[in-house]
Formats: C-alpha cells, sequence, structure tokens
C-alpha cells in the first residue's frame, strides 16, 4: 500500500512537472494575448523536426541544429503574430481556425517529408538510464526534465513578478486599454510573450524527445495537456496552472499504478477538468491575471 | 374549422389560432428552385458523365448536412461547438456495432442511431450553461479526441484503427454504379431536408430567440428567454441530427472507424465548411461542403502524396481571404439575410 503510494506520488511529481512545461507556455499566452493558441502543436513539432532537418539537410552538429531551429522558432512566431494574431484579434473565430490550420499545415508538411519510418530522433539525453527513488524506477532524463521544469517556472514568476517589464506585462494581461493609457508598448510585449513562450516549450520537447514518442503528431498529445491544464488551471492563471498540472500528474500516475490502467490517462483527466469545471466554471485560478 | 384565403403572392391556412403560410411568389422561390434543380441533376449527370463524382457529391452532401446542424447549434447556443465529429462517431458507432450484432438493415439501426446521440448530446448538454468561451471551445474540441482514445482502449469492441467491418450497407441495387447513384440522392435528400427544417426553424420564432440569444444572453434573459432551454434545446437537436451522419457513413461505406472522423483533421473540414461557405449561413454551408469535397478530390487526383499540405494551405489562405465566406459574395449584392454573429470568447 505504501510502496504503491510512495510510486503514484513520485511519478505525480516527476509527470506534473513536464506536464508544467509543455503547458507553461500555452497559459501565458492565454493570459496576456487572452487568445487560444490552438497552433500551440506545431511548436513541438517543429522543435524536433526542425533540428532533424538542419542535421540531415545541411549536415550540422547538434548545436547549430539547435541554433537554428530556435531562430527559425522565432521568425515564425513573429510572423503568426503579426500575420495573424495581430490582425484579426478581433474575429477570434479566424484566429482560432487560422492557427489550427497552421498546425495542420505543419503536421502534414513533416509528414510528407519525414514520414514515421523515416526514424528521425535526437540525442538530447542529458542523463542516461534510470534511478530508483523508493519503490519507483524512474528515467534519469525526465527527473532532469523535472527540475528543469521547477527551475524555469521560478524563473517565469520571478520574470513576472520582480521585473519592470514582467508588470508591464502582467498590467496587460488585466487590462489593454488602461496598459495603452499609462504608455505601455502592447505590441512589443505580446511580440515579447510569443517569444517567451518558445522557452518552456523547446526546452520540454527536447527533454522529452528521447523518451517519449517522437512522430509528426506527437505535438496534437502534448496540446490535449496544455488545453487540459489551462483549463483546469484557470485560463492564463500560473498559479492555477502549477497547480492544475500536478492535479493531472497526479490524477495520471493515480489510474496507471493504482487502478492499473494507463490506457485512461486522458480520459480520467477529462472526467477531472468536467468535474472540477462543473464546481468552480471559472477552474482553479481566477483568469482575470497572470498571477 | 379550416380556413383557406388564396392572396395574389401567397395561400394562407389558418386552423385553430394558427398560421400556415405558402408563398407563391416566384421571385422567393425562383433562385432555391433553380439550385434545388441544380444539384439534383448533378449525379444523374455525374452517373452518365463520370460515376466516380458521385462519390464527391455524397461527401460534399454529408459535409454541408453536418454544417447546417452545426450552424443551427452556434446560433441558438451561441457559442462555437469545435467538436461536432464527436455525435458522428457516436452515431456512427451505434449503427455500426447494432448492425454487425444483430445482422440489422440501415432503417432498424437508424432510430438506435438517432436516440444515441440524444441522450449522448443531452448528457452533454450542461457544458452549453456552464462552460463559457473559450472552455466551451476547449471541452467540445477535447471531446471527439477523448472519443477516439475509448475506441483505442477498448479495441475488443470498437477495432481500434481498423474500425467495424460487415456492416448492412445503405442500398442494394445489384449495380455499383447504381448503388452510388442512389446513395448520392439519400445524401442529398438529407441535406436538403436538413436545409429546409434549419431554414424554417431560423425564420421562425424560435429563430428570433436563438439569434437574440447569440447576439447577447443576458439581454435575451432580461427580455424574458429562458435561455438555458433553447440553449439546450439547439444542442441536443442539432447534435441528433449530426449523429445520423455517423449513421450514414457507417452504412454507406460498410465500415466505421473512429480514427476517419473523430481527429482534428476531419474536425477542421467541417469547420472550414462552415467558414469559407458563409459564416454560420445556412445556404452557406451548402456552397462550402461542395467547394471542400471537390478541392479536396480534384488535388487528390492531381497533386498525389502532397494533397494534404497543399489542401491545408488553400483552406489557410482561403479562410483568410474570404471574410464572410463564399456566401458572402453572393450576400454583398443581396443583403437580406440574418448574419449570425461567431462567439468564442464570449
Amino acid at each position: 500500500m505504501w510502496e504503491t503510494l510512495e510510486v503514484v506520488l513520485i511519478y505525480s511529481f516527476v509527470l506534473g512537472s513536464i506536464y508544467l512545461l509543455i503547458s507553461l507556455g500555452f497559459s501565458i499566452i492565454c493570459g496576456v494575448l487572452r487568445i487560444f493558441h490552438l497552433g500551440y502543436a506545431y511548436l513541438f513539432t517543429l522543435t524536433v523536426y526542425l533540428t532533424w532537418m538542419f542535421m540531415k539537410e545541411f549536415g550540422l552538429g547538434l548545436i547549430p541544429s539547435l541554433l537554428g531551429m530556435v531562430v527559425v522558432q522565432f521568425l515564425i512566431s513573429y510572423a503568426i503574430y503579426k500575420g495573424i494574431i495581430m490582425k484579426y484579434v478581433a474575429r477570434e473565430e479566424i484566429i482560432l481556425t487560422g492557427l489550427l490550420l497552421l498546425s495542420i499545415v505543419v503536421e502534414q508538411a513533416v509528414n510528407y517529408r519525414y514520414p514515421i519510418q523515416a526514424g528521425v530522433f535526437i540525442q538530447t539525453t542529458l542523463i542516461d538510464g534510470a534511478s530508483e527513488i523508493g519503490s519507483a524506477v524512474i528515467s534519469n532524463q525526465l527527473i532532469v526534465g523535472a527540475v528543469v521544469a521547477l527551475l524555469l517556472t521560478v524563473l517565469f514568476i520571478f520574470f513576472f513578478l520582480k521585473t519592470r517589464v514582467g508588470l508591464a506585462i502582467r498590467a496587460l494581461s488585466q487590462d489593454i486599454y488602461s496598459s495603452r493609457l499609462i504608455g505601455i508598448h502592447v505590441e512589443g510585449l505580446y511580440t515579447l510573450t510569443m517569444f517567451l513562450i518558445l522557452i518552456p516549450v523547446i526546452v520540454g520537447t527536447l527533454i522529452v524527445a528521447p523518451v517519449w514518442a517522437v512522430d509528426p503528431t506527437m505535438g496534437s498529445l502534448y496540446m490535449t495537456t496544455a488545453i487540459l491544464v489551462a483549463i483546469l488551471g484557470g485560463l492564463g492563471n500560473i498559479k492555477g496552472t502549477i497547480i492544475a498540472s500536478y492535479l493531472i500528474g497526479f490524477t495520471h500516475s493515480f489510474v496507471s499504478f493504482v487502478l492499473g490502467e494507463p490506457r485512461f490517462m486522458n480520459f480520467s483527466a477529462l472526467l477531472l477538468v468536467i468535474i472540477i469545471l462543473m464546481v468552480r466554471p471559472q477552474g482553479i485560478a481566477k483568469s482575470e491575471a497572470l498571477w | 374549422m379550416v380556413d383557406v384565403e388564396v392572396k395574389r403572392d401567397r395561400i394562407i391556412i389558418r386552423y385553430k389560432g394558427k398560421k400556415w403560410d405558402w408563398i407563391l411568389e416566384p421571385r422567393y422561390w425562383r433562385n432555391t428552385l433553380i439550385w434545388t434543380a441544380f444539384l439534383v441533376l448533378f449525379p444523374i449527370v455525374a452517373y452518365f458523365v463520370n460515376p466516380i463524382l458521385l462519390n464527391t457529391i455524397i461527401s460534399a452532401n454529408l459535409y454541408a448536412a453536418i454544417a447546417i446542424p452545426l450552424a443551427l447549434m452556434t446560433v441558438g447556443t451561441g457559442r462555437m461547438n469545435f467538436g461536432p465529429n464527436f455525435f458522428i462517431g457516436i452515431g456512427g458507432y451505434t449503427a455500426a456495432l447494432l448492425s454487425i450484432a444483430y445482422g440489422w438493415g440501415p432503417i432498424a439501426t437508424f432510430p438506435f442511431a438517432v436516440v444515441a446521440s440524444l441522450i449522448s448530446a443531452l448528457l452533454f448538454s450542461p457544458l452549453v450553461i456552464v462552460a463559457r468561451g473559450l472552455y466551451y471551445v476547449l471541452l467540445t474540441l477535447l471531446l471527439p479526441l477523448v472519443f477516439m482514445e475509448i475506441t483505442f482502449i477498448y479495441t475488443d469492441i470498437f477495432k481500434g484503427d481498423v474500425g467495424l467491418a460487415g456492416i448492412q450497407t445503405l442500398v442494394h441495387s445489384g449495380s455499383v454504379k447504381l448503388n452510388f447513384l442512389l446513395a448520392a440522392f439519400i445524401s442529398m435528400f438529407l441535406m436538403l431536408f436538413y436545409l429546409w427544417v434549419v431554414n424554417k426553424v431560423l425564420k421562425s420564432r424560435y429563430g428570433l430567440i436563438m439569434a437574440a440569444i447569440n447576439d447577447g444572453e443576458e439581454v435575451a434573459h432580461g427580455i424574458g428567454v429562458n435561455i438555458n432551454k433553447v440553449k439546450i434545446l439547439a444542442f441536443v437537436f442539432a447534435s441528433g441530427m449530426i449523429g445520423v451522419i455517423g449513421w450514414f457513413y457507417a452504412h454507406y461505406f460498410g465500415t466505421f472507424a473512429g480514427i476517419t472522423y473523430l481527429p482534428l483533421n476531419f474536425m477542421i473540414k467541417i469547420l472550414l465548411v462552415i467558414f469559407i461557405g458563409g459564416r454560420a449561413q445556412v445556404f452557406g454551408c451548402v456552397a462550402g461542403g461542395y467547394f471542400i469535397a471537390f478541392l479536396e478530390m480534384i488535388l487528390i487526383v492531381t497533386m498525389g502524396p502532397i494533397q494534404p499540405v497543399v489542401f491545408a494551405v488553400i483552406l489557410t489562405v482561403l479562410l483568410f481571404a474570404l471574410p464572410e465566406g463564399l456566401f458572402g459574395l453572393y450576400r454583398k449584392r443581396r443583403y437580406r439575410e440574418y448574419m449570425p454573429t461567431l462567439h468564442v470568447r464570449r
């Protein structure tokens, strides 16, 4: 009994931290821009496949390929912000469908060039092997991922709470018109936010890529988790996102290790979200502010 | 007593304080008649010229037949459902499982597919009340994805990505070509019937109430509309209609796999039928359905394996290039229809 509980708690922490890394960007963009980035899935796919493309097509090493990938991701994010989000901010249905379509374009293009049989693999393992913590045996890479997730989240919180730019972004997340009145450069901060969300996504994908499956549709799976966390946490609230990530991590661990049915992981998470929404329609935390 | 009054432009029938109008004036039904005649003649021409087109016509009719009730749902609930394909899955799997288990034909499975869709819609209908704006979008987006996962979990029942096979087919005329023609007419009847019903509903008093909810829930509540009742009715009724299309798919192909209808790729096609057709305009859904089905077919024939990429790129461009959809081009010249607002964030 105690052993099972120990395994559940350890995996709740590790999975919750990884989910936090995956969902942080989605929540921040929800909180600041007040839109759903339904193209969020392509960020994960591009992280892996752009790196692979630079390595295979241009014969670059891992580090230059990663740098190339980061530059391209930043350029794409900028183009999407300028071309879609900024232009159609009042037409939510266009933004949502357009971003979703874009994610499908990327997925299909990747699938055309590098289908699953291409055996894409990027060697971003930081610590090989597995460790035994209590009764749980867990991949070292995932433990590193959990620690990095916590560090990155702390950095983000510090940035939003203790810096002037962070303060301005928080003001923007609360009221765009008042922010403009007090001289905040709204467009500049929106662009910065689009860039900021790339950090957890890229770091998270590179950490889990050697451990979890890599295929052209991988982004949809991660986006599903990010959506669940964002809804549960209370759209765009970082506190809520942290709690929701661990709650979903716990649900997944519980279903896998106590009920012995890992196939029900996503289903159980959706049920949890629906039940919590029935009780608190605004999610765990209020979504009016980023923090 | 039935009272019939014949006027210059219409026949009015009155019975126990109720009134029905039958419009005779040609300018009111001329365009409808021309387009209906064109749609009905199209499969016949295709049958003799190029029977392969019949399959595309059926797809077009079905896309439109899914989009039309979705437009009703969008107006009636004041929200954008991003997972209508969930009900295709419910209707399709109900028909498929019953047909395989008991050897039932399409007529026998039809009521069960409808009832299953209605019950599942009723179960999820609280979403239209508790989940607002973006929450609703995301939850509806997740529903078909979770359902797809369930089909993979219970492979003994749903047969995973292989799907269920051995379902009784819709028509057996002895000739494959004729089967396709008959299926094209059944799908067209279904689509035109939906068009007629939804158009009637939207133009009725209930349509006005739905438009009020779509434009402002608080205002509609303020003027005495029972918004929860109307939203649940619109959601359940439209979901039942979408479920019927799942039944059609199951019996038309004789196989049914959730992986074909439940992923984002299929859902986005339906949303684009609505957007490119004419932003939840019911007549625009027909234009959108035909446009997307034929574009897809042409690209498959001409482009080969790169077709999914080109198809998605063209649709992305059109989404941004046609702000009011294909129907908007027509509407610019004839401004008379109520244009519902699509609400996502509210």
